[in-house]
C-alpha cells in the first residue's frame, strides 16, 4: 500500500541527535565485506531478543520505472517470493511463516528493498529463503496476473481514504508526473501496461551483486553469517548494471493548486510546499532542527496555532523528504470543509512567521533537547539498524550521522537558522493540493493560487498525464 | 488518540504469547526481562523492568476505564478525557505538559480503548523525575479550562471526522459493533457519537475524572534506562500520597447470547466494497484464550494462512482477510474484515469465509500448522520484546487484562496445554452462524441510482 510506503521513506527523516544521559548512543561496531561478484555485505551484531534481521537494497527503484509503466519496479519486488526455481509461491509462504518469519519487498522511488526477519535459530532456513527468493525468481505469469489485479485494486481501496492517498497527488503534481512525481506503487493505468517481459527485463538489468547493498543485523556470529552469505549470494553471478538518472526538475515557481473532488468527504485534506533537499544536504541537521520547531512535533508553531490554540484540526505538520535529488517538503493537515478558507490560512500564515521572527533561543534548545532525547529508539531494533546502515552505504553516509549526533545538533546556532529557513522553507512558490468536497469550498480556494486545476477522486491515475 | 505522529503503538491485541519448546525457555525469558513489582499505599500498582540497552525510558500508565463506563449521551467522554489530561493540570497549566516534556526531550500519546485509557511517556532517563512530576500532577490536581474543552472538542470531532468518517473500516466498525451489542456498553464507539462530542460538559469531565482517576485504579509500567530502587523512591515521593477514592462502579450488564445473525449495510460513496464479520467470544482472561489465539493464527496469519490462500490466492476474490480481537474484560467480539476485489459482491467473500470456518469445525488442523502457530506466537512474543516501548504495552497489557503480569511467562504452560482437538472445539462454539453480525459496505456513488437491491456483479475469473 502507499501509505506504507510513504510511511518507509519517512524514515529517511530519522533526526540525528545523542543523548544527555550517561551512556553514549553509538552504532554498535559493524563489518563491511565486498565479495567477488561485487555484492556489498554489512554485517552488525547485536545481542538482544534472538532475533536477525536482513535489509536489502537494490540500486534502483521507482525512478527508472519505463514512462507510463510506473509500479514496475514495486511488482518486480512484490513477485520475488511469488515463484522460484525451487519454490512455488505457496511453498515459499508455507517455509517463510512455518518458522514465524518474515519476508517483504517494494521500491522507493530511490531504491528498491527487500527485508527478512527470523529467529536467530531459524538462521539456515531464513538465509535459504531469502536468498532463492533475489537469486532465482522465475516470475511465473499467474502470479504476475495476481499481483497486478491485487495492486489495481489496491490502488482504488487507498482513494478511498484522502490521508493514504494525498502524497501521491501532491508529488505528482508538484513534480508534474515526473522523477519523485512518479507514483512508486503505479496507478490504475499504468499497472496495466505492465507486463511480464518487462518485469523479467527490470530483474535481469537492476537485481546484479554489484548494485545491492546486503546489511545483516541482530544476534548472529558474523564469521559464521559470513560464510552463510558467501555459500549463498556467492553463486550471484556479476554482470555491470546501468547507473540510475533522475529527471532533472526545478522548483515550482509561482502558486498553483490542485483540487481533488471527493464528494463524500466532511473535511478538506491539505498539503502544500515545494522540492527542497536531498539525503546528504550539508544543512540536514539545521533544517531538522528549525522543522522541529517549525511542524514536526506536538508544540510545533504548526500544531500549536491550528490544533492546539484554534481546535482546527486534530493535526498540523510539516516534513522534508529528501532523497537522491530534491525531494518535497510539505506542510499538511485537514479540517471540516467549512474552515478551509481558516485553516489554510492560518498554515500560510505561521510559515511567514517563521520567516519574519525566526526562531527564539528556547525554541532552539528544546528543539535540540527534543530531538536528542528522542533519537534513540529509531535505532533500537536490530530491524532500523540494518536499514539504517544499508541506507547509509547507498546515500554514502556513515555512522558519524548517529555518533557525531551531539555535537552536529548543539552546533546549529541561531544564525544558522536563519539562513536554513530564508534557504529551505518555501515562502512565496508554493505547489497545493486539496482533496475536498468541490462544491463546499471551490469558491474560497481559488484566492490561494492563479493556476487552479481539478480532477475526480474516482478519475484513474494520480496525474492528468496518466490519463 | 491523542496525537497521530507519534502513535508507533497502537493498542495491541493480546495475542503475542510465549510459545516454546518447553517450560525452561519460560524461566528464561522471565529472567532476560525481571520485572519487580510494588503495591503503593493508595493502591497503585507498579511494574518496573530495567534496561540500559538505549538511554531511554518508556512509561506506560493504564487506566482501568474506558468506553465500556459510559453512558448514552456522554459517549466518548473517556477519550475526550483522555485529551483533557494534556490540557492543564494545577502546577503545569493548559499547554505545560507538552512544552516541559518536549523541552526536556520526552514526548507523550495516549490512547483510549473500550476497556482502559492508557498514557505513554517516552523520555531521555535524564528527564525521570520531572515526568513522575508531571504525571503527579494530572491525577492528582487536573483541572478543567472552559476555552480548551471548546478548542479541544474541534479536535476530536476532527480526530472522529479521520479516523471513522473517513475511512470505510471506521465507519462499518463502528456500525458493526452497535448492531452486534444490543445490552452491553461495548455497542458504541470508542471515541463517541458526532451529536455527544458536539453536546458533554465540564460537569461530564469532573464525573469522569472522579470515576476513573483513582490511583487505585491505574497500574504503571516503567521499562529502560532506569533501576527499580529509583523508580520505587519516585512513587513514594510523587504518586503514593495521592489518596484513592472508590472505582467506578461495575458494568453489571452481560450481553444476551445472540440467537441468530443480524445483518446490516452501509450506502456510500466508495471505489470499493467491504465486509465485516463480528463473532461473539469470551472476555481476555478465559481460558479459551489461548486455543482461540492458535486457531486465528492458522486462519489468517501470514499468505500461507487458510483465508489468505482460499480468498486472496485460489478464488482470487480479495485483496486481504484479517482478524481483529482487542483486549477486554467482558465478552466481546472478533471481527474478520475482508476487502473484495472490485466487481466481488460481499456475500461471495463471506460465503468462502463461511467455508474455511466450517473446515475447522469439521477437520482438525494438520500437524504442521498447529506446530507453524506455536512457532509464530513465539517470534511475535519476542518482537513485541525488542522494544522498550512494546515490552512496556505487553507486560501492562497482560497484568491488566490477565490479572497477573506472569501470565506472560507462563503462556508456554497454558499454550503446551492447547490440543488440535481444543480448537476445533472453540472453532464449534464461536463461529456458527447464529452468533454473527455481518456488514457489508456498498459503494453508491453519486452518479448511479439508489439501488434497493444490492447488486450481484460476480466477476469472470473462477
Amino acid at each position: 500500500m502507499k501509505t506504507l510506503k510513504f510511511l518507509a521513506a519517512f524514515l529517511l527523516l530519522l533526526p540525528f541527535a545523542a543523548t544527555a544521559s550517561a551512556q553514549k548512543l553509538q552504532i554498535p561496531p559493524h563489518e563491511k565485506v565486498v565479495l567477488k561478484n561485487g555484492l556489498t555485505v554489512l554485517l552488525l551484531e547485536k545481542r538482544g531478543v534472538p532475533i536477525v534481521d536482513v535489509s536489502v537494497l537494490v540500486k534502483a527503484g521507482a525512478v527508472v520505472d519505463p514512462a507510463g509503466q510506473e509500479g514496475l519496479a514495486s511488482i518486480t519486488a512484490g513477485l520475488l517470493r511469488k515463484g522460484t526455481k525451487s519454490r512455488t509461491a505457496q511453498q515459499f509462504a508455507a517455509d517463510i511463516d512455518f518458522i514465524g518469519g518474515s519476508f517483504d519487498a517494494d521500491a522507493a522511488s530511490d531504491y528498491s528493498t527487500a527485508s527478512a526477519e527470523f529467529l536467530t535459530k531459524d538462521i539456515a532456513k531464513g538465509f535459504d529463503l531469502l536468498s532463492d527468493a533475489l537469486l532465482h525468481p522465475t516470475f511465473p505469469q499467474d502470479e504476475v496476473d495476481k499481483l497486478l489485479a491485487q495492486s489495481i485494486d489496491g490502488v482504488k481501496a487507498s482513494k478511498d481514504s484522502a490521508s493514504a492517498v494525498i502524497f501521491d497527488y501532491y508529488q505528482a503534481y508538484l513534480y508534474e508526473g515526473k522523477g519523485y512525481g512518479r507514483p512508486t506503487g503505479g496507478d490504475e493505468v499504468s499497472l496495466k501496461r505492465i507486463k511480464r517481459d518487462s518485469i523479467l527485463n527490470f530483474y535481469e538489468t537492476y537485481y546484479t551483486p554489484g548494485n545491492t547493498i546486503l546489511a545483516v543485523a541482530g544476534d548472529f556470529n558474523a564469521a559464521e553469517v559470513k560464510k552463510r552469505i558467501e555459500d549463498t549470494f556467492g553463486a550471484w553471478a556479476a554482470k555491470p548494471s546501468p547507473p540510475v538518472k533522475w529527471d532533472a526538475v526545478g522548483p515550482a515557481k509561482g502558486k498553483r493548486l490542485l483540487l481533488v473532488n471527493k464528494s463524500d468527504t466532511t473535511q478538506t485534506f491539505f498539503v502544500f510546499g515545494n522540492m527542497e533537499t536531498t539525503v546528504t544536504d550539508p544543512d540536514r541537521v539545521a533544517i531538522r532542527v528549525v522543522n522541529t520547531v517549525f511542524g514536526s512535533r506536538f508544540t510545533s508553531m504548526l500544531n500549536e496555532a491550528l490544533r492546539v490554540e484554534s481546535g482546527l484540526t486534530y493535526g498540523a505538520f510539516s516534513f522534508f523528504r529528501p532523497g537522491k535529488v530534491p525531494g518535497p517538503f510539505a506542510i499538511y493537515s485537514f479540517t471540516r470543509n467549512e474552515t478551509t478558507e481558516k485553516a489554510l490560512d492560518l498554515a500560510l500564515e505561521i510559515l511567514k512567521k517563521l520567516h519574519t521572527d525566526g526562531l527564539t533561543a528556547e525554541q532552539l534548545a528544546s528543539a535540540k533537547n527534543y530531538i536528542k532525547g528522542q533519537f534513540p529508539p529509531s535505532v533500537e531494533t536490530s530491524a532500523q539498524l540494518a536499514n539504517l546502515i544499508a541506507t547509509h552505504e547507498f546515500y554514502g553516509l556513515n555512522d558519524d550521522e548517529v555518533n557525531q549526533l551531539d555535537a552536529r545538533v548543539d552546533a546549529v546556532t541561531p544564525e544558522i537558522a536563519k539562513q536554513v529557513i530564508a534557504k529551505h522553507f518555501p515562502s512565496d512558490n508554493l505547489v497545493f493540493v486539496l482533496i475536498g468536497k468541490r462544491s463546499d469550498i471551490a469558491t474560497e480556494i481559488k484566492k490561494f493560487a492563479d493556476q487552479q486545476d481539478s480532477r475526480e477522486v474516482t478519475a484513474p491515475g494520480f496525474w492528468p498525464g496518466a490519463k | 488518540m491523542k496525537a497521530i505522529w507519534s502513535s508507533g503503538i497502537a493498542p495491541i491485541a493480546v495475542c503475542a504469547l510465549l510459545l516454546s519448546a518447553g517450560s525452561a525457555r519460560a524461566q528464561d525469558n522471565a529472567q532476560n526481562f525481571p520485572v519487580t513489582t510494588r503495591t503503593l499505599k493508595n493502591g497503585m500498582r507498579i511494574l518496573v523492568q530495567p534496561d540500559h540497552s538505549i538511554p531511554n525510558v518508556a512509561m506506560y500508565t493504564f487506566y482501568k476505564i474506558g468506553s465500556r463506563n459510559e453512558r448514552p449521551g456522554t459517549t466518548g467522554i473517556s477519550h475526550f478525557f483522555e485529551h483533557m489530561m494534556f490540557n492543564g493540570a494545577k502546577k503545569y497549566g493548559p499547554g505545560e505538559l507538552d512544552k516541559v516534556m518536549e523541552a526536556n526531550g520526552g514526548s507523550n500519546n495516549a490512547y483510549t480503548t473500550r476497556d482502559v485509557t492508557v498514557y505513554q511517556d517516552w523520555f531521555p532517563h535524564s528527564a525521570t523525575e520531572l515526568i513522575f512530576d508531571i504525571e503527579s500532577d494530572r491525577i492528582r490536581d487536573l483541572s478543567f479550562d472552559r476555552k480548551k474543552i471548546e478548542s479541544e472538542r474541534g479536535v476530536v470531532a476532527s480526530e472522529r471526522r479521520t479516523s471513522v468518517d473517513g475511512q470505510n473500516e471506521g465507519v462499518l466498525d463502528e456500525q458493526l459493533w452497535a448492531t452486534a451489542f444490543i445490552a452491553h456498553t461495548y455497542q458504541w464507539p470508542v471515541i463517541g457519537w458526532m451529536s455527544d462530542i458536539e453536546h458533554w460538559t465540564i460537569d461530564d469531565l469532573k464525573r469522569h475524572f472522579a470515576m476513573g482517576y483513582s490511583p487505585s485504579n491505574a497500574t504503571m509500567v516503567v521499562v529502560g534506562d532506569v533501576t527499580s530502587e529509583e523508580v520505587f523512591a519516585l512513587c513514594e515521593k510523587y504518586l503514593e500520597p495521592i489518596p484513592s477514592h472508590d472505582p467506578p462502579p461495575p458494568v453489571a450488564t452481560v450481553e444476551p447470547e445472540q440467537i441468530g445473525e443480524r445483518r446490516l449495510v452501509v450506502r456510500k460513496p466508495a471505489e470499493l466494497p467491504l465486509v465485516m464479520i463480528g463473532y461473539h467470544v469470551q472476555q481476555t482472561n478465559d481460558p479459551d484464550f489461548y486455543a482461540l489465539n492458535l486457531l486465528q493464527t492458522i486462519l489468517y496469519h501470514g499468505e500461507s494462512s487458510r483465508m489468505y490462500r482460499r480468498l486472496v490466492d485460489k478464488d482470487q476474490i480479495a485483496l486481504d482477510v484479517s482478524p481483529s480481537l482487542d483486549p477486554g474484560f467482558d465478552p466481546t467480539i472478533v471481527v474478520i474484515t475482508a476487502q473484495p476485489k472490485e466487481g466481488v459482491a460481499p456475500e461471495k467473500c463471506e460465503a468462502a469465509i463461511y467455508e474455511e470456518l466450517d473446515l475447522v469445525k469439521k477437520d482438525l488442523v494438520s500437524d504442521q500448522e498447529f506446530e507453524k502457530a506455536r512457532n509464530i506466537r513465539l517470534a511475535e512474543f519476542y518482537r513485541q520484546m525488542r522494544t522498550i516501548s512494546g515490552r512496556a504495552n505487553t507486560i501492562g497489557t497482560y497484568d491488566v487484562f490477565h490479572g497477573d503480569y506472569r501470565k506472560l511467562f507462563d503462556a508456554v504452560k497454558n499454550y503446551n496445554a492447547v490440543t488440535k482437538e481444543d480448537l476445533q472445539r472453540v472453532a464449534r462454539k464461536y463461529f456458527g452462524p447464529n452468533n454473527r453480525t455481518v456488514a457489508t459496505l456498498v459503494p453508491e456513488n453519486p452518479e448511479t441510482p439508489t439501488a434497493q437491491e444490492p447488486k450481484s456483479q460476480e466477476q469472470a475469473k473462477p
